[in-house]
């Protein structure tokens, strides 16, 4: 047996609560600063969802997507910058296509393409295609709502980085200010686009876990300029490539990093943080902690004592929407993806049309869910798995009140009535029986996040963007919601959101605000 | 709304922010920590909890099954493994026991599980420790409910046929208890092998399961001259006449057998998504497999082991995995598969050399980059210096 005390130092500068995305990107800044980083994550490994599991002796894809905000090499975005600026060196592989949308009521079935530097012409040529377009203009529509997105996105990116005074900001960035107070529903709708178009713009709106006419058009804009105007990636060694690259980086400059340890309590003294105890008991002091455990459980729980929680993070943490969680059925297939007929990377689906609201209703409820999204790794990564074999996943992603109704014992029905009808649902519209080429499979449900990660009802998106909660809003008001001097959040709770993209960038955020609290209480003395 | 409406509009940034400060004053200001779903995530899943040996019965002549009671168990899947964590001398070792009981017996009022564990012939060092001296009423640390070997209705077909032997056959016990008890909706038919009648493990407990939905074949492979059953081994020919036109294989036993079985299951042609193996175990005789450097084999070498700022050297002998070394030396190492494929042992191994036994290379692409390797399935072929997780 070993003793704890002489593992750890008697104290460190930070110590990161989480060895996830965010957790480590916080630590990389923090490190990068010259501070003294101790990272404690519960997990046996990094990287938290961002990660792959081997069944069967081959290591398939757990959760990613896509990666946002990476960019082709010559137009690199801000989480390609950030890795390289920390000298991460992420295998990044293109993924071919943005998305296909089917949907069976309208019957509309099109595949989309990205741009490469912000160009819009590639998506709004095939958008107004598919919906028919003889005179054209449905293609300027399109592009001229992309082009908006587009330089919505920009100035985002610009504003996060940058203090300006409104007056600059209207000068500047005008299209970011003049939508900002907006639905995504509000300002689509002035370009008096068809249903169709909206529909195939819209198919990503499950990616930000809110429906268009209450999701904050900065948000809608941010996601398509993005996505479409530059494409997403993915490492070649699937998510956990990202999570471990950051760890070993964060090593070689200084950071400790140590598994399987679980911070049950953030000990706070007359306002200020003082450091954290482990769930074995282990005391270990610093003034700093960055927390990505969600802010309702560090808030009600956590925080010891609870008397030193103000009223107004209870406040704020009661005044948001917890955002989705997931629900993911992921699978080694025994062909290749061709002889399935899988043709592409990622596929939107809905089968009872997509009526949004009707679809968020479905996702309050434990299931069957119609709106699904599929995966196949293969067509981004050949490699991913051997050959005669793919990895497809099919997801939703429900609210987390939907499964409130969870047991033990109906848990393994409730996982495969959900299971088996996205594997029907894809089976008929891929012409192909899956059920005959099952190779291996392993159903995510909530209760496995909430496992897997410690989140909060099992949330991996933080908290819903909603118009009560802009984005605007939130990059506005976020410097006074720090509720106590020394503790910050790195999650898709912070300010971005959910996402792997944005989680390296909520990460940044948490670091942001231990720097800016270190200047504070240096110039107060303390 | 009109376009150029919208686009004259400069107010929208404060009037977001006054919204979501509205959204603030007007919160409730009680602390709400419920979390339904996390809590039937940490039911399932509880980690490491306390067992409490209250039975000891017999399984055979040479079979002992162990009855453990814990105010709380997780409803594991029928097929899943438990460890134990025992203190043998100075020695820290965990150990994975497919469970014998159903999952339906973890409900109730007084919870149980069961493992059934054969007196080892040689040197089974954790297995003698308990088939000698568990006692009833002693409490053991364990996990239970781990292991990717069970019945999957999405992915199996509905006719499974067991090929077992020996003590393989729990996870089979259990699935057929859950099935018996209406709780698991399958068709299972279990082959399986032992040398003679005395030899069978669990018969009367085997026999209690047979339903319309549950059938059992015992194949006894020694001379056994008044046996009016199956005879021989578990042959093309015999798992062809047991099975069904869709029928799943899972196979757990012997390494032995495995080699033998999968030979055998070849000449039937069939697909691969129908045949499950369970993990065996550490390979029994790692100089066995292609690629170890047979002549390092009796070395002992120097393993400098760190645990964040700390360091202990001991030593690590070159035919037996790393997580041995670490057990040996009384340092706690979380393991649950003991077959390099749960990850629960991950490490990094920072300079020296070592081998990954083939059979049980469970490691992630990106992890093999870096010199994360499972300690169970790890052997040290020189000096090395690795560094673990703080116990």
């Amino acid at each position: 047996m070993s003793d704890k005390s002489k593992c750890f130092k008697k104290s460190y500068d930070v110590i990161v609560v989480g060895g996830a995305l965010a957790g480590l990107a916080s630590a990389l800044t923090l490190a990068k600063k010259g501070h003294d980083v101790l990272v404690l994550e519960q997990h046996n490994l990094p990287g938290g969802v961002a990660t792959s599991f081997v069944r069967g002796g081959v290591e398939i894809e757990g959760t990613l997507h896509e990666m946002m905000s990476i960019g082709p090499k010559e137009y690199p975005l801000k989480i390609r910058n950030f890795f390289d600026e920390m000298g991460v060196d992420i295998d990044w592989l293109r993924v071919p296509d943005a998305y296909r949308f089917v949907d069976d009521v309208s019957g509309v079935n099109v595949l989309i393409h990205p741009g490469t530097h912000g160009d819009m012409e590639i998506p709004a040529k095939e958008i107004a295609d598919a919906v028919g377009d003889p005179d054209g203009k449905v293609y300027e529509k399109v592009l001229r709502l992309l082009n908006l997105c587009h330089t919505v996105y920009q100035s985002v990116n610009t504003l996060s980085v940058t203090h300006m005074s409104k007056a600059q900001m209207l000068l500047k960035h005008p299209e970011f200010v003049k939508t900002a107070g907006y639905s995504a529903k509000e300002v689509i709708d002035t370009f008096d686009l068809p249903q169709k178009a909206i529909d195939i713009l819209c198919a990503y709106w499950i990616y930000v876990g809110n429906v268009i006419e209450t999701l904050p058009f900065t948000i809608f804009a941010f996601l398509l300029g993005d996505y479409l105007g530059y494409g997403s990636y993915v490492p070649r060694k699937f998510s956990f490539e990202m999570p471990l690259k950051m760890a070993e980086r964060a090593t070689e400059m200084g950071v400790q990093i140590e598994y399987g340890q679980r911070v049950s309590k953030i000990l706070v003294k007359n306002g200020h943080v003082e450091g954290v105890r482990l769930e074995s008991g282990e005391e270990i002091a610093s003034r700093y902690v960055v927390c990505s455990a969600y802010p309702n459980k560090a808030y009600t729980e956590m925080v010891e004592p609870q008397s030193e929680v103000p009223e107004g993070a209870i406040k704020f943490v009661n005044a948001k929407t917890l955002g989705l969680t997931c629900f993911s059925v992921v699978m080694l297939l025994d062909k290749d993806p061709a002889e399935l007929n899988i043709k592409d990377y990622s596929t939107f689906y809905a089968p009872n049309g997509m009526d949004q609201k009707k679809i968020f209703e479905e996702i309050a409820t434990p299931g069957p869910y119609n709106y699904i999204t599929s995966i196949c790794t293969n067509l981004a990564n050949p490699e991913a798995s051997p050959k005669g074999t793919c990895i497809y996943s099919i997801t939703t992603l429900p609210r987390p009140e939907g499964w409130f109704g969870v047991t033990e014992e109906n848990y393994e029905e409730m996982k495969k009535k959900n299971a088996e009808h996205f594997i029907d649902l894809e089976s008929k519209r891929l012409g192909v029986n899956l059920r005959d080429h099952i190779l291996e499979l392993v159903i995510e449900a909530p209760p496995t996040i909430s496992h897997y990660t410690g989140a909060f009802q099992g949330s991996v998106y933080g908290y819903m963007h909603t118009m009560d909660d802009h984005i605007v809003a939130r990059l506005q008001m976020g410097e006074k919601e720090n509720y106590i001097q020394g503790l910050s959040f790195a999650g898709a709770h912070q300010i971005s959101g959910d996402g792997m993209g944005p989680a390296v960038t909520n990460g940044r955020k948490g670091a942001k605000i231990i720097l800016d609290m270190m200047e504070e209480d240096k110039k107060e003395g303390k | 709304m009109k376009v150029k409406g919208f686009l004259k509009d400069v107010g929208g940034a404060s009037r977001v922010t006054k919204r979501r400060q509205a959204a603030f004053d007007n919160a409730s200001s009680v602390p709400n920590a419920a979390d339904p779903i996390g809590a039937v995530a940490k039911a399932l899943h509880p980690g490491f909890i306390d067992l409490k040996l209250i039975e000891i019965k017999s399984a055979s002549k040479t079979a002992k099954t162990f009855v453990f009671e814990a105010p709380h168990l997780p409803y594991f899947k029928a097929g899943q493994f438990l460890t134990l964590v025992l203190q043998i001398g100075d020695s820290l070792v965990t150990r994975p026991y497919s469970i014998s009981s159903a999952p339906y017996q973890t409900r109730g009022e007084h919870p149980t599980v069961e493992i059934t564990v054969r007196k080892p012939k040689e040197n089974g060092f954790v297995a003698n420790y308990l088939y000698d001296n568990a006692k009833v009423g002693d409490t053991f640390k364990g996990e239970v409910g781990l292991g990717e070997f069970h019945y999957e209705p999405l992915r199996d077909a509905r006719h499974v046929v067991a090929l077992a032997g020996g003590s393989g056959i729990t996870p089979f016990l259990s699935m057929a208890r859950e099935i018996r008890h209406g709780k698991l909706d399958m068709f299972l038919t279990i082959l399986f092998g032992s040398v003679s009648e005395d030899d069978i493990i669990l018969r009367d407990e085997l026999e209690a399961c047979v339903c319309d939905k549950v059938r059992v074949v015992h194949v006894l492979s020694g001379d056994n001259p008044s046996w009016k059953g199956e005879k021989g081994f578990l042959s093309a020919e015999l798992i062809k006449k047991y099975s069904s036109e869709d029928t799943t294989y899972f196979v757990c036993g012997p390494q032995v057998m495995y080699d033998f079985l999968a030979k055998e299951l070849e000449k039937l042609r069939i697909p691969r998504r129908r045949i499950r193996f369970e993990v065996f175990g550490q390979a029994r005789d790692i100089t066995k497999f292609d690629g170890y450097p047979v002549e390092k084999k009796d070395e002992v070498y120097k393993l400098t082991v760190c645990m964040g700022i700390d360091e202990k050297e001991i030593p690590a002998k070159a035919n037996e995995p790393i997580a041995v070394a670490l057990e040996r030396a009384g340092l706690k190492i979380h393991t649950a598969c003991r077959s390099g494929a749960c990850g629960f042992c991950r490490l990094k191994v920072l300079s020296g050399e070592f081998f990954v036994c083939p059979a049980n290379d469970g490691r992630r692409h990106a992890d093999i980059d870096f010199n994360y390797v499972h300690a169970c399935s790890t052997y040290p072929l020189s000096d090395l210096k690795v560094r673990v997780n703080i116990d």
